[in-house]
């Protein structure tokens, strides 16, 4: 019993030293740092990387060495880095904004760490301090050396941190800049100096308990920043404020880690087994400590500074975008030869239907979830249940009202709850699914199941062909009813809810109904997508990294708006899948001279991607939105945009041009010819707009008169050559017309705005009674 | 009325056309104002003309988005506040410029980072504020309103500066104990200090300061000595705006 407390406590001691760097800097700086297991699991590799003798392709560094180096300068000068190069920006940004920006960085130190060490090994009795790795004994119980040092290093920061931050000055300001910033300046301190000193501090923190966790647990890149990932329990018993309380919750959590570990094996309650609760005992803890936690006081005051900022498409346009939406996805599939080489496709589509589920929840309701995948778990294993004897529309229907009401449940303690906590608690509940429902083996033999096709009857969607069309056509019916969802009254108050919690309390809008509600809606999506998966899945397939990846492209995308996440879903499926056809083969062409094969770097990109998040809040499908807006305003345009590619895809169908022309051709009408068409048509003078268009017309055909089949072997060439020819075609066009617009509108103001720093014309007269749905002309004053 | 004389030397502060405001709400347009070096200057005014930002823009937290900020001749628009406190320009601000869960000795600690003595800072103020001295290691949160103000002028004091803004001082305090705030602000403007000081009620002000200047909707709208300022200063309360 004795060595099962003192197991707990040395595991406690790492927690501890964890979730206090958590702490530290969220209090002085605002932002919780998902990232910190990442790092922490970082902070280990380069320690094994610098201390592992030669003959493992180490560096052959002592001991301490490698600790200075990787505590005291690696772990905070990268600090420093995030700081400068990415936090700084983030002043003012939403809450969404801040989690999914640390969440992106999670993923791509992960994505780092599996590219550049694939595969090592440790050699744990050599790893901290060298030989003298003995076990002491004390009457009958055992500790090792290990241990001990763990349990001192622990104190030790817990004294440290108490020294610094009371008897310090550099401690002081950094408790001042909780209670006030600017007073801070107005003192002569610099808050930005004390940030980067935080981040630094959370840094080598991070670093200290991954190098110490690290011998106990092996190098693997995703537990250990998973194991990290739990002293966040430990922060929120502390209420991410108290370093005492953190440390009791460190405590809690060891002990009962260890304890579940030695004495649940083989307990089952019913079917249930409990031999997995010891990786579960943090999420349990984190939502037993959120049912405590106090509610958050609404604040009022200024309201935020909003940086996103959507259109709201009416439901014609809606519909005709679907609309052409299904008909551009099948066509393009119909041009791929063999039916395994559209995989790809099904996946990201797949991928794009879960990030629809989060327009309602995040985009209209501002409230973050970081388990979306759960739930397409349990879609996906509801059926596989019913469906498999052929009962796949009572399967789909289940699986949908099951993922509704386990989404309703989990709102329940989200009630109280807001933003950052929120994301904290799905995070919990997606690894307590991982670790705990989903391992079960009554549920999940071998934690994996296949998930039959749909059968309809009189159609079945076995192929990729059939599931590309069948899933194109349910992305874009939900698509069509999310955006009347946000026009609905139901939508209104999703969207007052996010905008001001204080206004609609002091207006006695009862949210608890409405916040059930988008949950249930958003988990019931995100299970219909995962009962429509119709392939083979596995418990990993569901795990807390994969919601966090939909989560984020799904932010990055534009979480506002459908198309927003559909560029963010598929773009995750290129990443994904496409990305492995179109470059793993033939990685020969340019990508060798990098030498960086591109499937590594698909690895790293999403994570960067999301890192970038912080310069446009609203998605990058909002910047080209921009840039398209004027042709979906005139007509000559709109008719090249749906008549060319159609007239390609018929050249390509019937054998005309190959595939790769098809692709070039598609490209540069896209990128460089389509933009260009509404500057074109406006008029100037000198007449040179006809010559510029011949241009154009004379790009299009000479790009598809060119065999780009037999060009170049490599892919990575082709794609390369098409960006060169439609920047080249762009440019000529532009240059030929003699002036150099810009291609996009001017960036539109909000529309809250109007009247304020721009007045009121008869567009936004126009637009407003659109949107207030009143009959034309009534304020523009027509008769 | 006699306007602010100042052809001997440069002011120390000169706001010139300065506009600035909170996002796209534009608050000040175009306030002009001037502390000539020594001398105690009120800024009045009924409440939301713009006191509090034109405030903030001089001590450096409010970049104006036009106009020019000058201190002793040299154009200091757009530099951080934090330097502009190693320059000498000391800001308590509105409400109670401390921070509530630092202890009072904590307190004065931060003061320090304008370049001033730890050991200086609290020998000042326990001098001038034995009630602050007792109380070292309280909470700063947890004094009285009073007290709380007095650890904010304290930090004026010890900070030794040249120019010295005041937002409110009086806000929800007894008369006596504006009275005695007030005494300090005088006794540290005999020492040479030049000072900007912001009121609602101008009783409590007009005692102290050289020059007062009424502030309405965000303009300036005259200036002179106090004497001469009353009249006007009752209409601007009553009847807003003056053509
Ligand atoms: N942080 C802010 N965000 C948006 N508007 C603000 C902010 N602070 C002040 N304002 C607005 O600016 C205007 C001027 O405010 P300011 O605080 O400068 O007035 P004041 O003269 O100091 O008033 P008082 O005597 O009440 O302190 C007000 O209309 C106020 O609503
Ligand atoms: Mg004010």
């Amino acid at each position: 019993m004795l060595t099962i407390i003192l197991t707990g406590i040395s595991l406690a001691a790492i927690y501890a030293i964890a979730a206090s760097g958590l702490v530290v800097t969220y209090t002085t700086t605002g932002t919780f740092n998902f990232a910190h297991g990442a790092i922490g699991m970082l902070a280990a590799y380069l320690y094994r990387q610098a201390t592992a003798s030669t003959d493992f392709g180490g560096w052959g560094w002592p001991v301490w060495l490698g600790l200075i180096f990787v505590v005291l300068f690696a772990a905070p000068a990268f600090g420093v880095v995030v700081e400068r190069g990415v936090m700084r920006r983030l002043d003012g940004a939403s809450e969404v904004v801040k989690v999914v920006v640390t969440v992106s960085l999670l993923l791509a130190l992960v994505g780092l760490a599996v590219w550049q060490w694939p595969s090592v090994s440790s050699d744990p009795e050599k790893f901290l301090v060298g030989t003298s790795w003995e076990k002491f004994r004390f009457g009958d119980t055992t500790v090792t050396g290990h241990q001990i040092v763990t349990v001192c290093v622990a104190l030790a920061v817990a004294i440290g941190l108490r020294l610094l931050l009371f008897r310090t000055r550099l401690g002081v300001a950094m408790r001042a800049v909780v209670d006030d910033r600017n007073l801070v300046r107005l003192n002569g301190a610099k808050p930005h100096r004390l940030a980067m000193f935080s981040w630094a501090l959370g840094f080598s923190l991070a670093a200290v308990s991954g190098v110490l966790v690290a011998p106990e647990r092996g190098l693997n890149q995703v537990q250990l920043t998973l194991l990290v990932v739990n002293a966040y329990a430990a922060a929120v018993v502390g209420r991410l404020r108290s370093l005492p309380m953190t440390f009791v919750g460190a405590l809690v959590l060891g002990i009962g880690q260890s304890l579940a570990a030695t004495k649940l094996i083989g307990v089952n309650i019913g079917w249930f087994s409990l031999a997995d609760l010891q990786y579960a005992v943090s999420p349990v803890l984190l939502f037993f400590a959120m049912l405590f936690l106090p509610s958050e006081r609404l604040r009022a005051g200024a309201a935020k500074r909003v940086r996103e900022s959507w259109r709201l498409p009416s439901l014609r346009t809606a519909a005709w975008g679907a609309l052409g939406f299904v008909v551009a996805v099948v066509a393009a599939t119909d041009l791929i030869g063999a039916d395994p080489d559209r995989a790809g496709l099904v996946t990201a589509l797949s991928f794009a239907l879960v990030a629809l589920s989060l327009v309602p929840l995040t985009g209209m309701a501002g409230q973050i979830s970081l388990a979306q995948m759960s739930f397409f778990g349990v879609g996906a294993l509801i059926m596989s249940w019913i469906g498999d004897d052929g009962h796949t529309v009572a399967g789909l229907i289940v699986a949908i009202a099951v993922s509704a009401v386990v989404g309703g449940l989990v709102a329940l303690p989200a009630l109280r709850l807001t933003g950052l906590y929120l994301a904290l608690g799905t995070a919990a509940f997606s690894l307590f699914m991982t670790r705990m429902v989903f391992k079960q083996t009554r549920l999940m033999p071998g934690e994996q199941v296949a998930v039959p096709g749909l059968d309809l009857g009189f159609a079945t969607f076995r192929t990729n062909q059939a599931q590309i069309t069948l899933l194109a056509i349910v992305f874009a019916a939900v698509g069509v009813f999310v955006i009347w969802l946000r026009g609905s009254s139901f939508g209104r108050r999703l969207t007052a809810m996010k905008d001001s919690p204080v206004a609609c309390a002091t207006l006695g809008l009862d949210l608890t109904r409405t916040k059930i509600a988008v949950f249930a809606l958003s988990a019931a999506i995100a299970g219909l997508s995962g009962a429509l998966v119709n392939r083979s899945v596995a418990n990993s397939d569901f795990e807390l990294l994969a919601s966090m990846n939909v989560t984020m492209l799904a932010v990055v995308g534009g979480v506002g708006a459908v198309s927003g996440v559909l560029f963010g879903g598929l773009l995750l499926g290129v990443i994904n899948k496409l990305g492995d056809v179109l470059f793993a083969s033939n990685a020969v062409g340019i990508f060798e001279f990098v030498k960086i094969a591109v499937v590594d770097l698909q690895k790293v990109a999403p994570g960067f991607i999301g890192i970038g998040l912080g310069a446009n809040p609203s998605g990058a499908a909002t910047d080209i939105a921009d840039t398209y807006r004027p042709v979906a305003e005139s007509r000559p345009a709109l008719s090249l945009a749906v008549g060319g590619p159609a007239l390609a895809w018929v050249l390509a169908r019937s054998g005309t041009i190959n595939k790769w022309t098809f692709v070039a051709v598609l490209a540069v009408m896209v990128f460089g010819v389509i933009p260009a068409v509404p500057i074109l048509l406006r008029p100037i003078p000198g007449g040179r707009a006809s010559a510029a268009g011949a241009f154009a017309i004379a790009s299009i055909v000479v790009t598809g008169a060119i065999d780009w089949e037999t060009l170049t072997a490599s892919n990575g060439m082709r794609v390369l050559w098409m960006l060169i020819a439609c920047g080249a075609v762009a440019r000529g066009v532009m240059a030929i017309h003699g002036q150099f617009p810009h291609t996009g509108a001017a960036p539109q103001p909000s529309p809250d705005l109007v009247g304020i720093d721009r007045p009121l014309d008869r567009s936004d007269a126009i637009e407003a009674e659109r949107v207030l749905g009143l009959t034309e002309g009534v304020l523009r004053g027509a008769p | 009325m006699t306007p602010i004389d100042t052809s001997a030397a440069p002011p120390l502060l000169e706001l010139s056309g300065v506009r600035a405001g909170y996002g796209s709400i534009e608050v000040l347009h175009g306030v002009n104002l001037a502390v000539p070096a020594g001398s105690v200057v009120a800024l009045l005014g009924p409440n939301g003309a713009g006191k509090t930002t034109t405030l903030g823009v001089a001590c450096g937290l409010i970049e104006p988005t036009a106009g020019k900020v000058l201190m002793a001749g040299r154009d200091v628009t757009g530099v951080a506040p934090e330097e502009l406190v190693r320059r000498g320009v000391v800001t308590i601000p509105e409400g109670r410029g401390i921070f509530p869960n630092l202890t009072v000795r904590e307190n004065l600690q931060m003061v320090t980072y304008g370049g001033a003595r730890l050991a200086d800072v609290e020998a000042t103020a326990y001098e001038r504020f034995p009630r602050l001295g007792e109380r070292r290691k309280q909470l700063a949160g947890t004094m009285s309103g009073g007290e709380q103000q007095m650890l904010a002028m304290a930090r004026g004091l010890a900070s030794n500066p040249a120019l010295l803004f005041l937002d409110e001082l009086s806000m929800g305090l007894a008369p006596l104990v504006v009275e005695e705030l007030y005494g300090i602000v005088a006794q540290i403007a005999r020492s040479g200090v030049s000072i900007l000081v912001i009121e609602q009620f101008a009783r409590t002000v007009l005692g102290v300061a050289d020059y007062a200047a009424i502030m309405l909707n965000g303009l300036v709208r005259s200036v002179g000595r106090p004497a001469d300022i009353e009249d006007e200063l009752s209409a601007a309360y009553l009847g807003g705006q003056k053509p």
